[in-house]
């Protein structure tokens, strides 16, 4: 029993904790949190989101992703091969010493030489082949063949101060001379986290929090809290409990199932914005047999665009919008979410069509359908594991009998890129911004040497695909660019190389007082957070 | 029917036996409750409305409608749906099979292996005895949800593998409660007179020592079905026990447990229920069966 002096003295307690967070405080629970400060370690979401606060780059992206001017004011393609950076002037490191072109070239030669790094930063600087300064705020960069990417490139590496001994370092991309390089553990202790950024890093404990605090001699707009400390709370009923009991003002990714009484909160707000990721399933294209299908006497059936168009036309992109993803998500037609550089308008969401599918089953010679097992990971994407279970369930009713094969992602990932699934379910946002990104990835043929097919795990292969994405990838012209995109986006498409589902929105809830604006590449920034006016 | 014989059967010990248990009401009740409960896994397939594990009969657009709505094929939901628009009802009755098969199953088992080994240890001694026992007393000092975890990540998920996982957490039990009794019969005149006869080790460790080691055995098993229902469900509702098309009690619990904050409690309450009242049941059961076993609580 609490008597009534308990409850006086807990009410006491509860104040006197509420107080304690000053409004010059930021809290954010985070469902994942970085694996490194070193903005070079890891190519990650949550590691590129949080270097964003720390680590600057040359050129930034705004919400939608749409390039902006950071460290550099401004750049140009001076001819196809060749592109001129001018840096912003006046901007110091959070130690106190200036940025220059010195510290680029500084960066670059870094990017090659990290320990261990489980996804290295270089499929961003390797196109270089040769870095001048020009002069301290000049910076000339060359590729070797036309590379109209380079500007995005920019946009996603964060750049470090260089070492007195090294301000005369000449960038070389077979590796620059260079003995010391700084350790990934010197970032995360706090020593080597300097940067440009409008925020500093005041102290890192992996799985507990992470605290940041503002930059006073930031060039920009002032950063509008004072410290901002982020705590990954990775499961999701905690996170929701945790924003609901005042012990953080924002969280990331509260799920699906509790928005509706999030937005009944009168204290909580909801924000949702459109992401660049997709969802889709992919075709095993290659082996024969392929794993997990059964009754088709050996074959592979997918190897038949007419079961892959069934199969398509199976699947009720509507419903699973409506009723797994709660309405936040939006039914796909190709791989880029609308407004991204290179989405083709022309592509429309496959009409949900069971008849038609049964038909097309029984043209290939699959009357009966067959059996098949859908991989897919389970708590990797928003509601993946549902998704999945629903996609197996409309494949069932046109006679494809599917079973759901869901393990935990790193477990998942193993596993699909050793070929053993079919038939999965996985995601791709796009980091770049526009449709090279996907396209390169997921169904351009394998190939190591070109950067091709890395995640094409279904090892789709289209010789006209490949040369309108390679030709589309040496066009420094935008506009050309961007159709010969489009047109490979509907090559891909039309052959039903891989089908996609919807594209996640990305939702954020906070305490009533403070606005955030969604980001397309679904990064909580402290930056974006601002008290309500 | 004459006065001879009903005394005669009166004391046969089963009939008293019997007689002993329904004098206690909320035994018989339990006994009420989980034949009705057993008996609606048996029949499941006849009487739900819906095979909840055909996915063809599942309409993602009959998803999350509470209790008594009617779906789109016209079948009333008395208990509402899931997510993925599976009648929890028909969810219910098929996920009481998972469960009562997977903790009858594997207790039945760990009671065959655990029995065998306990026994053998008891009788044979020496390295033997001392092999089993310390792997024994090594497998008791791990909590068994953990043990269990272990194996189901090595193994993967599906019934066959919860079944492993539940007979490794479950057979110490028996082998040391076997062995403690095995060890005291063994002790026994009749034993010894049965060496002296040189019958074979088989007979005298079957024929003698078992019989005599079963009621304490019974008692456990009684306790440690409750216990391995419990253990299943609440490795399902961890995510690595049965696949999630074909949901055990735990799993739907589980399922449900996400929208239990937006006002949707009847996926998660129902399956909870059913799990809570048949865990009760064979415990009430299975508290009766100790006390009418125990010669010790004779009156």
């Amino acid at each position: 029993m609490v008597t009534r002096n308990g409850w006086l003295a807990l009410a006491a307690v509860g104040a006197m904790m509420a107080g304690a967070a000053d409004a010059q405080t930021l809290r954010i629970g985070l469902s994942s949190e970085p694996s490194a400060i070193d903005p070079h370690y890891h190519n990650l979401g949550p590691n590129n989101a949080m270097r964003k606060h720390i680590f600057e780059g040359l050129i930034g992206q705004d919400e939608n992703q749409r390039l902006k001017p950071e460290l550099a004011v401004s750049w140009q393609a001076l001819d196809d091969t060749t592109w001129e950076f001018r840096l912003r002037e006046g901007v110091v490191f959070h130690d106190g010493s200036a940025f220059t072109a010195a510290d680029v070239i500084w960066t670059l030669c870094r990017i090659p030489n990290v320990q261990d790094s489980p996804s290295s930063f270089t499929i961003y600087t390797r196109s270089i082949v040769a870095a001048e300064a020009k002069d301290p705020y000049t910076l000339i960069l060359r590729t070797a063949k036309p590379h109209p990417l380079l500007p995005v490139e920019m946009s996603l590496i964060g750049i470090i101060p260089a070492p007195a001994d090294a301000e005369d370092l000449a960038y070389d991309p077979e590796g620059c001379d260079y003995a010391d390089w700084p350790s990934t553990e010197d970032f995360n202790s706090g020593k080597l986290a300097i940067g440009t950024g409008p925020y500093k890093l005041e102290e890192f404990v992996k799985g507990d929090r992470l605290v940041l605090v503002r930059n006073e001699d930031y060039w920009g707009e002032k950063a509008a809290w004072e410290r901002v400390i982020f705590r990954p709370i990775t499961s999701a009923a905690p996170r929701v409990a945790a924003l609901l009991a005042g012990d953080v003002d924002l969280i990331d990714n509260p799920p699906v199932q509790d928005l509706p009484r999030l937005k009944a909160d009168p204290d909580i707000e909801v924000v949702s914005g459109l992401s660049n990721r997709v969802i889709y399933l992919h075709f095993d294209h290659f082996q024969e047999p392929t794993p997990g299908v059964q009754g088709t006497g050996g074959k592979n059936p997918f190897k038949d665009r007419r079961v892959r168009e069934a199969v398509s036309k199976a699947i009720n992109r509507a419903a699973i919008v409506e009723r797994i993803m709660g309405g936040l998500a939006v039914p796909a037609s190709q791989l880029v979410p609308p407004g991204m550089f290179g989405y083709n308008p022309e592509l429309q969401v496959e009409p949900y069509d069971p008849e038609r599918a049964k038909e097309l089953l029984a043209e290939a010679g699959y009357p009966e359908g067959f059996e098949l097992v859908l991989g897919t990971p389970n708590d990797r994407y928003i509601n993946d594991e549902k998704i999945a279970q629903a996609v197996a369930q409309m494949l069932t009713r046109i006679g494809i009998r599917t079973t759901v094969d869901a393990s935990t992602k790193s477990v998942f990932f193993r596993r699909r890129n050793n070929y053993e699934f079919s038939f999965y379910m996985a995601g791709w946002g796009s980091g770049t911004g526009e449709a090279s990104s996907p396209l390169r990835a997921l169904v351009a043929t394998q190939d190591k040497a070109k950067g091709f097919g890395g995640t094409n795990r279904g090892r789709y292969s289209n010789p006209e695909l490949d040369r309108l994405l390679e030709q589309a990838l040496s066009t420094v012209d935008d506009a050309k660019r961007e159709a010969l995109l489009q047109e490979a986006m509907a090559i891909a498409m039309r052959d039903y190389a891989i089908l996609p589902l919807h594209y996640e929105m990305t939702s954020w809830a906070f305490r009533k007082g403070i606005s955030y604006t969604p980001r397309m590449d679904q990064y909580t920034l402290a930056t974006g957070v601002r008290p309500a006016p | 029917m004459s006065g001879l014989s009903v005394e005669a059967r009166a004391e046969s010990p089963l009939r008293r036996l019997v007689a002993e248990f329904v004098d206690s009401p909320s035994a018989v009740a339990g006994a009420v409750v989980l034949v009705l409960i057993l008996a609606a896994a048996l029949f499941a397939p006849w009487i739900t409305p819906q095979n909840p594990y055909d996915l063809a009969q599942l309409d993602i657009l009959d998803g999350n409608l509470p209790p008594g709505s009617a779906g789109l094929s016209g079948l009333t939901y008395w208990l509402g749906t899931d997510d993925q628009g599976r009648d929890m009802l028909s969810a219910i009755l098929y996920g009481l099979r998972i469960s009562l098969a997977v903790g009858a199953g594997s207790t039945l088992i760990a009671l065959v292996v655990g029995s065998a080994l306990g026994l053998a240890a008891a009788y044979y001694g020496g390295r033997f005895e001392g092999l089993v026992m310390r792997i024994v007393d090594l497998q008791l000092s791990f909590p068994a949800i953990l043990v269990a975890l272990i194996l189901l990540a090595i193994l993967g998920r599906g019934v066959d593998k919860v079944l492993i996982a539940l007979v490794t957490v479950q057979w110490a039990y028996y082998a040391r409660t076997v062995r403690g009794a095995a060890l005291v019969e063994g002790a026994k005149e009749y034993v010894e007179a049965a060496r002296c006869l040189a019958l074979p080790d088989r007979r005298i460790l079957f024929r003698h020592l078992l019989p005599n080691c079963l009621p304490p055995v019974i008692v456990v098993a009684t306790v440690q079905v409750a216990n391995a229902i419990a253990l299943e469900a609440t490795l399902s509702f961890l995510g690595v026990g049965v696949p999630i098309t074909e949901p055990s009690l735990g799993l739907l619990i589980a399922n449900g447990y996400e929208y239990l904050l937006s006002g949707q409690y009847w996926i998660s309450f129902f399956p909870g229920v059913a799990l809570v009242v048949t865990i009760v049941a064979i415990n009430l059961v299975g508290d009766r069966l100790r006390d009418v076993l125990n010669p010790r609580l004779q009156r």
